[in-house]
């Protein structure tokens, strides 16, 4: 087969021609279209670039922001502990104290109460010696006892005063500015006494007191032996009776 | 040998065959590139036009293997040859058509078109005189050899091409005469594959020699340069 140079020139031009129709309806926008698409989805790509580089800006935010949080809360957590150590050595201060204090308290209480029992006891005992001592003077009482206590007592009244031997001045206060002119004087024994005492006691008294004075005699029994005399607002004991209660009187002032 | 007999005449121009097939396969290359490019979709491509995009693709990526960076520039060209040699070596398969490829002065044409192509695309590449001297090197002794090889290379692209086709298609013809209808489907169907292969080496062996043609010069830098794919050459 012989070459046509006809047909070899149209075919030239033919492939010409089609190389211009394929590039301009064919390549070109077919090239467009994928390069269209590659900037679309270069651009999606760096959005989506940009989305993870913000993500992960936002993450190192994100955990500087809770590593400060968590140095902060240690910082808050130490200060707190170290409150709360104080707190409790104050707390254990102040429950040390109370102790110490509730027991003292407890040690005075326990003291008091043991002074009470034993107070209790000493005037129980007093009572006791009060009652045993009573019983005892009861038996021993009598005209004779009560003689002799007279005679203690006028002996007392003429002690001259300042004397140290007769001991105590039981008659040191008296004050008869407090009694009128009808004043009288009230002496009460337990047994009857005699006249020749009675008299005897009278002069005492006047030699004592710088004037005479009335006298109204009583008995009581319950004296036990004894006398007591009343000078207006002033009593003068010298019976069993009265000393036995100013020795309990005096036990339980001493108590 | 002789030419084919003019169908009709234009003037002082004979028309043959292989023209009016040529103009035909040229109208629907063009009526369906249209088509097909109509209405393309950035966002929602469809299957036809993600076949097409694919196409175009796979033609960019065999020609940036070769030539990194000039997919752009040779696609037009190299995508057209694979196109219309395999079309035509196609169309022969219709009853009462004939291949053009099967045509002398049709892969004659082809071939000096690429003839030209590996000066045309050399020369832009590197100058003319950088790319004139490659055919003095490595001695201005070896520049008859050059110019033989060039010679040479064009030829047995149009010969190849024009044998092959044509040999399947008269083999295709003595089968159907000797062996009945039906017989020569199976070889019809190797003319199609064989059809395909001989546009891709027809296509990729001017790929290479256009490619060889643009490195020819200094300027070519050892990294935009990769070795040729192997292309079998029947």
């Amino acid at each position: 087969m012989a070459i046509d140079w006809t047909t070899f020139t149209l075919e030239v031009i033919n492939f010409l021609v089609l190389v211009w129709l394929l590039k301009r309806f064919l390549y070109q926008p077919v090239i467009e279209v994928l390069g269209r698409r590659q900037a679309g989805v270069a651009r999606i790509l760096e959005e989506a670039r940009r989305v993870e580089a913000e993500a992960a800006e936002r993450r190192a935010q994100f955990e500087r922001r809770l590593a400060d949080w968590e140095a902060e809360k240690a910082s808050l957590r130490a200060g707190l502990q170290a409150e709360l150590e104080t707190e409790r050595g104050r707390q254990l201060s102040a429950l040390s104290r109370t102790l110490v204090a509730e027991r003292e308290r407890q040690r005075a209480q326990e003291d008091h109460r043991a002074a009470e029992q034993r107070r209790e006891l000493e005037a129980q005992a007093i009572l006791q010696a009060r009652r045993f001592a009573t019983r005892l003077l009861s038996r021993l009482a009598g005209p004779e006892l009560e003689g002799r206590l007279i005679e203690v007592f006028i002996a007392d009244l003429t002690q001259p005063p300042g004397d140290e031997r007769a001991g105590e001045d039981r008659f040191a206060g008296l004050d008869l500015t407090a009694l009128d002119e009808e004043g009288r004087a009230r002496i009460i024994s337990a047994f009857p006494v005699a006249e020749a005492q009675r008299q005897r006691l009278a002069a005492a008294l006047t030699a004592r007191l710088g004037r005479p004075l009335p006298l109204d005699w009583a008995e009581d029994g319950s004296l036990l032996a004894g006398l007591r005399l009343t000078l207006g607002p002033w009593q003068l004991n010298l019976s069993l009776a009265d000393e036995l209660d100013a020795f309990a009187q005096a036990g339980n002032h001493a108590g | 040998m002789e030419s084919l007999p003019a169908l009709f005449h234009l003037g002082p121009l004979g028309i043959t065959a292989t023209v009016v097939t040529t103009w035909g396969l040229l109208l629907i290359l063009a009526l369906g590139s249209w088509l097909v490019t109509r209405h393309l979709s950035l966002d929602q491509p469809g299957l036809a036009q993600t076949a097409l995009e694919g196409a175009v693709q796979a033609v960019d990526e065999a020609i940036e293997a070769v030539l990194p960076g000039r997919g752009g520039l040779l696609l037009p060209f190299i995508g057209t040859l694979w196109l219309f040699v395999a079309l035509a070596n196609l169309i022969g398969l219709v009853p009462g058509l004939s291949a053009p490829t099967g045509d002398l002065s049709t892969t004659a044409a082809l071939a000096l078109l690429v003839f030209f192509s590996v000066h045309w695309f050399g020369i832009r590449a590197v100058g003319p005189r950088a790319y004139l001297r490659h055919y003095l090197a490595p001695s201005p002794l070896l520049l008859p050899f050059h110019l033989l090889g060039e010679l040479s290379r064009t030829l047995a692209l149009a010969v190849r091409l024009f044998g092959n086709i044509m040999s399947l298609e008269m083999a295709a013809l003595l089968v159907l005469l000797v062996a009945g209808l039906l017989v020569p489907v199976p070889v019809l169907m190797l003319h199609v594959i064989e059809a395909l292969v001989q546009a891709y080496i027809f296509g990729t062996l001017a790929l290479i020699y256009i490619a060889g043609g643009m490195q020819s010069g200094p300027e070519a830098s050892p990294a935009t340069t990769s070795p040729p794919p192997a292309v079998p050459v029947p």
